[in-house]
């Protein structure tokens, strides 16, 4: 195993929106190869912008983000997407595609000037399709399927990149109980099985402590806590976190369950 | 493919798409029969080869104008994932249109300017310039607001067609009404050679760049985030599609004033014929837009004289068509909630 590397790290980020304002202030993430990260905190505390800087779509004034062992931003647009993949919070096509279709397009930055796909890239989305269980409905439209089934295919979507990284925003936000045991067996499974890093901002605090091997709380743009699940699930720790009143329940697991007070 | 939802498609059922198919093999038939009709194909004289080439030159006019505005709107629309953009509705091709009469009206105070090429030069820095406003008006913090754009695309219109008539009163008044029919968009076999030559290179070049951007554009549909890290450079895209857009405009508006909706409509005839992918979108839509132009251009040209009303300009007929299937899209878009 090797555990000490980290397929994406960032080190003291610093970013604002507007100047003397800062959402960061001195972030440090990493998730190694094999680890599913969940990174939690309250509505604003600088979750999402976190995200889109490892995504390379906002730039950090300070800090750096290596990713595969090499800066972000000397990756070019293309070699990053077959590094990293991210998967929205709400899956939504303008355009009337079929799920297969869709999946494809996760093989952008691997084809051509015409984007046409070879067997080779058919063969992929197809594998994609399968580990996410989206094969079955694979001629259907997104707005044919329930909001767990097309999230299911944005996951696909982003596998078909081949990534080694993937980003995931809030990705049970809109779907029942079932589907989000579901969604977070799917990210633990591309993470053990599959040895992707896998980061997934999240508002379910229980389902993040039960699954994630790692956990990162934020609040206003700092890091209020970092570690396994259990090392980090305290009361004084959510507290702080959370700015309310929280109890512990004892579980079965290693893990208490979190009850807002 | 399945069922569609995308608004203003409808379901590209095989019998459905086989009757497109024959109704624009008619249409193009028609065209070229209307265009044969009036000559008379048999005996060949030197009148009858001068009446033919005046002829071809009308319908390679209408090929080009029509290629150009149709292969616009499809970018337009998958840029903007807006079924309801078209370069004439976002303001572009009136942009275009004050270049171009600017640039007529100086060379008709001085001649001896090289109007073939600065009245087009002239078109693509006014549809340039407009699209940089409506796109700066509709976009905030970086989220297209898609009401806003078609709102912005509405007071834009209106500006720039006060700047023309405000042109009008530096014409000369006898030429005036030249000006007006132009205005309204028509075809004319009054054309250069030189404006030929430049026109089918810009149109040809500005497709073909479009027709490379088409999986860019399939992704683009995904949102601005999931496209951006799927390896598409999305300001990039953006940015080239309108100047290639405001191109191919300016050379449309230069050959035949503003001719508004034919970019609305084609683009959803094509979606209906091969469905949503726009590599196969982007190379179908300038073929449909040239037939689409040639075949109502001829038939206002025959219409007109069956009617002894002389020639109907093209632009009256397109917006006829136009403005009330934008209402059906508008509609039909609102009741499926899609934005």
């Amino acid at each position: 195993m090797n555990d000490r590397r980290h397929a994406i790290e960032a080190r003291e980020l610093v970013f604002s929106y507007r100047p003397g304002q800062p959402v960061l202030r001195g972030v440090s993430v990493a998730c190694g190869t094999g680890k599913l990260l969940c990174v939690l905190g309250r509505n604003g505390s600088g979750k999402t912008t976190l995200l889109r800087c490892l995504l390379g779509q906002l730039a950090p004034q300070r800090g750096a983000i290596e990713l595969d062992g090499k800066e972000l931003r000397r990756h070019s647009r293309r070699q990053l997407a077959r590094l990293l993949a991210y998967v929205p919070q709400f899956p939504a096509s303008a355009f009337a595609f079929t799920v297969g279709e869709l999946v494809l397009m996760g093989r952008y930055c691997h084809t051509g000037l015409m984007g046409l796909a070879t067997e080779r890239d058919r063969s992929v989305a197809r594998e994609a399709m399968k580990m996410t269980g989206t094969l079955a409905f694979a001629g259907r439209t997104l707005e044919e399927l329930s909001g767990g089934e097309a999230q299911c295919v944005m996951i696909a979507r982003a596998l078909a990149q081949q990534p080694s990284v993937i980003l995931l925003d809030e990705p049970t936000s809109h779907l029942d109980i079932r589907n989000q045991l579901m969604i977070y067996r799917m990210m633990q499974r591309l993470a053990h099985d599959w040895q992707m890093a896998v980061v997934c901002v999240s508002h379910d605090v229980n389902l993040a402590a039960r699954f994630a091997d790692e956990l990162l709380l934020m609040r206003d743009g700092e890091v209020v806590a970092a570690g396994p699940p259990p090392e980090v699930i305290r009361q004084d720790v959510l507290e702080r976190t959370y700015d309310v009143g929280i109890d512990l329940l004892p579980a079965g697991g290693d893990v208490p369950i979190v009850v807002g007070r | 493919m399945n069922a569609p939802t995308h608004p203003g498609i409808a379901p590209p059922l095989s019998a459905g798409r086989l009757i497109a198919m024959l109704a624009v093999l008619l249409a193009a038939a028609l065209a070229v029969a209307g265009g044969c009709s009036l000559v008379g194909i048999t005996p060949l004289s030197q009148l009858d080869a001068q009446i033919w080439a005046i002829r071809l030159v009308r319908l390679l006019v209408g090929a080009l104008v029509g290629a150009a505005l149709g292969a616009a709107g499809t970018a337009l629309q998958g840029i903007l994932r807006n079924p309801l953009a078209d370069p004439f509705i976002l303001g572009i091709s009136s942009g275009a249109g004050v270049g171009v009469l600017m640039g007529m009206a100086v060379s008709s105070w001085q001649r001896g300017l090289p109007t073939v090429l600065s009245i087009p030069a002239m078109g693509l820095i006014g549809a340039a310039v407009t699209c940089a406003v409506v796109y700066g008006i509709a976009q905030r913090r970086g989220r297209l607001d898609p009401y806003v754009l078609l709102l912005s695309g509405v007071i834009v219109n209106a500006f720039n067609g006060a700047i023309m008539l405000a042109i009008f009163l530096f014409i000369k008044p006898y030429v005036v009404s030249a000006y007006v029919i132009w205005t309204m968009g028509r075809l004319t076999d009054n054309v250069s050679w030189q404006a030929l030559v430049l026109s089918s290179v810009c149109v040809a070049g500005g497709w073909s760049l479009l027709i490379f951007r088409g999986s860019a554009f399939n992704t683009l549909g995904l949102g601005d985030e999931v496209a951006s890290s799927s390896g598409v450079a999305v300001n990039r895209l953006r940015i080239e599609t309108f100047v290639v857009v405001s191109l191919v405009t300016a050379a449309a508006v230069a050959l035949a004033g503003p001719i508004g909706f034919v970019g609305l409509i084609v683009p959803h005839i094509c979606r209906f014929i091969v469905g949503p992918d726009h590599r196969r979108l982007m190379l179908v839509s300038g073929f449909i837009g040239a037939m689409f132009l040639m075949s109502a251009d001829t038939l206002c040209r025959t219409a007109g004289e069956w009617v002894g009303m002389g020639e109907i300009p093209v632009g009256i007929v397109t917006a006829f068509c136009g403005g009330p299937f934008f209402i059906f899209l508008l509609r039909r878009r609102g009741r499926e909630g899609w934005s």
